[in-house]
């Protein structure tokens, strides 16, 4: 049956161009009216807030994600990719989401009208950690022209499971704020990657700097999370002043790569208990609730 | 039509064919209709019963002169009335085919498996062997019932049941677990009148310690799947879980307590 | 039902509330042990099964009308509770519980998740009606199961041994498997066509399958071709589910034709019989997640040799190392962990065959499960990394003694499926502990299957209990000769009634039958009338006068 599959999925292909092609890609073609039309604050009063997020000791050496049984992804890359789940270039932590927590309380911000993309290249989600507001379009962009799926499973938002066979767009937006919604596809076991989604505009994601930037914040007192999908989160309060940069360093260390409990909106199963958190004392058998902390805001339905 | 119903030849036909009907179909589907439980009739139970259908037939047919000669009459003018060749003809090559088709169907080689007799509750033994303690079956208690402790019973045994019990004996202790398919004989459905009702909670417990390995040769102990679950509970578990039958099942008078 | 309802003393309750008590009351009795008490699916049996009960605190329905990611209509909890889940451990209650009672525990499964009580119920999606299947429909409906890659997981022929399959979880992370297409009777949506394409458009939320209404609704596919997959699919699995047969016949074939190989020509025309496997659990280690269900039997003998072909789906042809994660994952989340703990370890596929040493007389044979120390069977066992197969003696599962010999054995992996030739002549090498294999006598049979990959070995595996084969045999001569002679006795005696009864008629009434029937005169028939008519000298005893008719 295999040999159909090339010819096919090539007509398929060329099929979806075409389509693709006439019905444009939404998100790209929104932005007339001036953005931040009404925030809840006098923005002549803004503060902001920068940082960095550090890593001490040795990342854990990088494994090699088998691609053999997608030969497409395979050949996408020159070298077999690894998976970087701790991207740390000279001691700065990339990959890490980082928002205002605690302090905007009560303040209503309106829907960042910009698409977040999410692309799938190489059989890789790109890039693998994401932030994004409630209600704003998280684009799931299929780049690769295999089948991939969006199977996301949120706690607080309802799940999807998106099927993408073809080179696609899929929107979908988030009600409630999560930290964090894993996505993963189950075609392909090694992608793994994450969107965090915050109720106020004030998130943001580290690039290989490991530096962070939220600008433009009312004068206040804050709780600022960072959040590292293998590494766990850390708080740090801050005073903002008006037109004053307050500077914040998260600083994350090997150690913590084995006792770290991540927040995920998604339970992890009771046989993993052990394994994140060795002092739990949780048996195999014992059906413990998994360790779970659940940082977003209560609902605000 | 009239003249038929009230000719006696016909009307034994009448009523052999009815008696047939009633014994094959009835007595399985109509009961279940009125809320009552039934079976299928066996094939040499249906045999006796038409026997002895025809031979009251046959009493009453002959039990009057005049009703006898006009039983007759419908064979004799088959036999002689040259108005009658043709159906006399058809006859003579029906019946002879018939009867060669019952012999064919009786002597040829046949697939299908022998007979698998067994007694479902055989006698039980006077007393066992549990964990290294012997037990007269006849007059030992459930402990949790003369105890009173019905609750402790209950939540243990409901633990017990669904995590070792349930795949053959079902969900709703119906017998149909979803590995029930799987072996021969079925698992005993546990509600419903016909079953452990009838049996006392020593002879459950008898059964449920020792197996199917632990059958005497009339229960066919080399089919049963039923484990030897002395291996796997204590008697304190199994009496527990012999509690929770009758009580989930409704048989215990406790759960199904009638306004 | 109604004497179960124990309302708690206090205050009246309200409709509503009653209602959910009620619900408490019958989900507490009835669906608590598996679903636990506070509905999160971890109840005392949950760890004895795969996939694991539902977990009503997430909301996630598996099984709906509405699109992928909404919450599912009433109707849609029903029909769960009503007809159960095939493929699964859950079972339809629609005959169990009454209307109300069922009514009762959907809305109190609801509310285990608040969202239920606020958000609107969705619509359900419009389905449409089935398009009729035809072969082209058929066709295309495969080609876009090739392009849109459902073999990823569900392999090109449907057999659910994709390359993904060793790596599938459910929301919960809990090891999962791609559904074999082939038996559609274990879907857990259903099998029809309408059912699978439901489950396209829906996708099964939890499970890997995504929903394909997105690609519908960007017009990347059309719903007729959605619908042409779902006839393709459907297409996959046979009309009906596999009827089960006590008896497996061994046709016999011409001296020296008896098929040697598993890709023989011979095999396609030979009668398939579908023999149940289900899990061990009988003795220690038991194992609740078997990986063979079923296996299909083909039988032919030539009265010197007889063999088997058996069929088998199994995702992987192991030890595969790819397959190693699978094993990982299946040993750690299923309970009980029985004797001692078992690690993952490369594990070939297994499968035996059963019978008993000598035919039995009477109905006794030795126990199903391999035996006993008082009666063994005699086995013929295969393993995936060896040639040929090597027959044995067991006393019990758990004390296999392998006999001298071997069996003839012709094995392929292929898709999905394990096709497997044993063969062996009718007499044994050596009739110590081994069958003498008799035609026309059914003959006690049973099979046991492990799938390495799922970590199975010993009594973890899955098992059948006896089937019977039996090898056909010329039909004697008397088959023929019977019915020829109850053919003509039958009729000789309807003969001699006849000419009898019209003998008396002419005798007694003198010519009221008119002209003699020429029925019972004619030549050849002559002589049967004459051979039993001639007792007829006597005049009967039937000595009442015949009145005119």
């Amino acid at each position: 049956m295999r040999y159909s599959q090339w010819t096919s999925r090539a007509l398929a292909a060329v099929l979806v161009l075409g389509l693709a092609a006439a019905c444009g890609d939404a998100p790209d073609e929104a932005p007339d009216e001036p953005e931040e039309a009404e925030m809840p604050f006098d923005v002549g009063t803004a503060g902001h807030v920068e940082g960095m997020v550090m890593y001490e000791g040795d990342p854990p050496p990088p494994e090699e994600m088998d691609m053999s049984s997608e030969p497409d992804c395979d050949a996408h890359w020159d070298v077999t990719p690894t998976r970087d789940v701790v991207k740390v270039s000279d001691g700065h932590l990339g990959d890490v989401f980082v928002y205002v927590k605690e302090g905007l309380e009560g303040m209503d911000f309106p829907t960042t009208r910009q698409a977040v993309v999410m692309d799938q290249v190489g059989c890789r989600y790109t890039p693998m950690v994401i932030g994004a507001m409630t209600g704003q379009t998280v684009t799931f962009r299929n780049s690769d022209g295999l089948l991939h799926n969006v199977n996301a499973t949120p706690t607080n938002n309802r799940p999807f499971n998106l099927s993408q066979p073809v080179n696609m767009d899929t929107d979908r937006t988030f009600t409630e704020p999560e930290v964090m919604i894993p996505v993963r596809c189950d075609v392909h076991g090694w992608m793994r990657g994450y969107v965090g989604i915050a109720s106020h505009p004030y998130h943001v994601v580290t690039g290989e700097g490991g530096s962070f930037d939220l600008s433009d914040l009312p004068p206040g007192d804050y709780v600022i999370e960072a959040w590292h999908s293998q590494l766990g989160t850390q708080e740090q309060t801050v005073t903002v002043e008006t037109g004053e940069t307050a500077q914040v360093t998260f600083t994350f260390s090997e150690d913590m790569l084995n006792t770290a409990v991540v927040p995920l909106g998604d339970p992890i199963y009771p046989h993993r208990v052990d394994q994140a958190d060795p002092e739990s004392g949780h048996g195999a058998h014992e059906h413990a609730p998994a360790a779970r902390t659940l940082t977003s805001a209560p609902d605000v339905r | 039509m009239r003249d038929y119903l009230r000719h006696p030849f016909w009307q034994a036909i009448a009523v052999f064919v009815a008696s047939y009907v009633l014994i094959k179909w009835g007595i399985p589907y109509i009961p279940p209709l009125l809320g009552f439980s039934s079976a299928m009739v066996p094939s040499s139970v249906i045999i006796q019963y038409m026997l002895t259908v025809g031979v009251g037939i046959l009493v009453w047919v002959s039990d009057n002169e005049a009703r006898w000669k006009r039983f007759k009459e419908p064979i004799r003018n088959l036999l002689v009335r040259p108005e009658r060749r043709r159906a006399r003809r058809v006859f003579l090559v029906l019946v002879p085919l018939l009867m060669a088709f019952v012999t064919y169907d009786a002597v040829r080689p046949k697939v299908t498996a022998p007979a698998g007799l067994r007694s479902v509750h055989p006698a039980n033994p006077t007393s066992i062997t549990v964990n290294g303690e012997t037990l007269v079956l006849e007059g030992l208690e459930n402990p949790f019932r003369e105890e009173g402790r019905e609750e402790e019973g209950y939540e243990l045994g409901l633990e017990i049941y669904y995590q070792n019990c349930m795949p053959c004996h079902g969900d709703y202790l119906d017998g149909q677990g979803h590995y029930a398919h799987g072996y021969n004989p079925l698992p005993l459905p546990l509600r419903g009148g016909g079953t452990i009702a009838q049996l006392t909670e020593s002879y459950v417990f008898w059964r449920i310690a020792k197996g199917g390995p632990g059958l005497p040769r009339e229960g066919a102990p080399w089919n049963s799947a039923m484990p030897a679950w002395e291996a796997f509970l204590t008697p304190e578990e199994m009496w527990a879980v012999t509690f929770f039958l009758y009580q989930q099942a409704g048989i215990s008078p406790r759960t199904w307590d009638e306004h | 039902m109604a004497g179960l309802l124990v309302l708690p003393n206090g205050g009246p309750l309200t409709a509503q509330e009653a209602d959910l008590e009620r619900g408490r009351e019958v989900y507490d009795r009835w669906c608590a042990s598996c679903h636990g008490v506070e509905g999160d699916g971890l109840g005392p049996a949950a760890g004895y099964m795969l996939p694991r009960p539902r977990d009503f605190t997430r909301g996630l329905y598996q099984i709906r009308t509405t699109a992928g990611g909404e919450i599912p209509t009433d109707d849609d909890i029903m029909r769960m509770i009503d007809e159960g889940m095939p493929g699964t451990t859950m079972p339809g209650w629609q005959d169990q519980l009454s209307r109300r009672d069922r009514e009762a525990v959907k809305d109190y499964i609801k509310s285990f998740y608040a969202p239920f009580e606020t958000m609107a119920e969705p619509e359900p999606l419009d389905f449409g009606r089935a398009p009729r299947a035809t072969a082209e429909r058929i066709e295309e409906g495969r080609i876009f199961y090739d392009s849109i890659e459902c073999w990823q997981c569900h392999g090109d022929t449907g057999r659910g041994y994709g390359s993904s399959g060793p790596e599938l979880e459910d929301d919960r992370g809990y090891p999962i498997r791609a559904v074999d297409l082939t038996k559609n009777w274990k879907f857990n949506g259903g099998g029809s066509v309408e059912e699978i394409y439901r489950r396209l458009r829906t996708g099964m939320d939890g499970t890997p399958m995504p929903a394909f209404s997105d690609l519908v609704d960007a017009g990347f596919m059309t719903d007729d071709q959605l619908w042409n997959l779902a006839h393709f699919v459907r297409s996959l699995a046979p009309d009906d589910r596999p009827r089960v047969r006590e008896v497996i016949r061994a046709d016999k074939v011409e001296p020296g034709q008896v098929p040697r190989t598993v890709g023989d020509e011979t095999w396609e025309e030979v009668e398939k019989f579908f023999i149940p496997l289900v899990a061990q659990i009988i003795i220690l280690p038991r194992w609740f997640d078997p990986a063979v269900d079923g296996v299909w039997v083909q039988a032919l003998h030539d009265g010197e040799e007889i063999a088997l072909r058996l069929t088998w789906h199994d995702r992987s042809q192991s030890p595969d190392p790819a397959w190693m994660q699978w094993q990982e994952r299946v040993l750690e989340v299923m309970e009980p962990v029985e004797g001692d703990p078992v690690e993952p370890d490369p594990r070939p596929d297994r499968f035996a065959v059963q019978f008993p040493p000598v035919i039995p007389d009477g109905m006794e044979r030795p126990y199903f499960l391999m035996g006993n120390s008082e009666r063994p069977v005699y086995l013929w066992q295969w393993q995936s990394d060896r040639d040929g197969a090597e027959p044995a003696r067991a006393r019990g599962m758990l004390d296999v003694e392998t006999l001298s010999g071997s069996i003839e054995a012709d094995a392929q992996w292929e898709a999905g499926r394990w096709q497997l030739v044993l063969r062996r002549n009718l007499e044994p090498s050596d009739s110590e502990g081994r069958l003498h294999f008799e035609t026309g006598t059914p003959i006690p049979i049973a099979f046991f299957a492990w799938d390495g990959d799922n970590a199975e070995e010993g009594p973890r595996g899955s098992v059948s209990s006896w089937f019977f084969i039996y090898l056909s045999e010329d039909p004697p001569p008397s088959t023929y000769v019977a019915p020829v002679v109850a053919f003509l006795l039958t009729g000789g005696l309807g003969l001699v009634v006849v000419a009898r009864a019209q003998r008396r008629e002419r005798a007694l009434g003198g010519g009221t039958t008119g002209d003699p029937d020429p029925a019972v005169h004619p030549p050849p028939h002559d002589d049967h009338r004459d051979d039993g008519a001639d007792g007829g000298g006597d005049s009967g005893p039937e000595d009442d006068p015949r009145p005119p008719p």
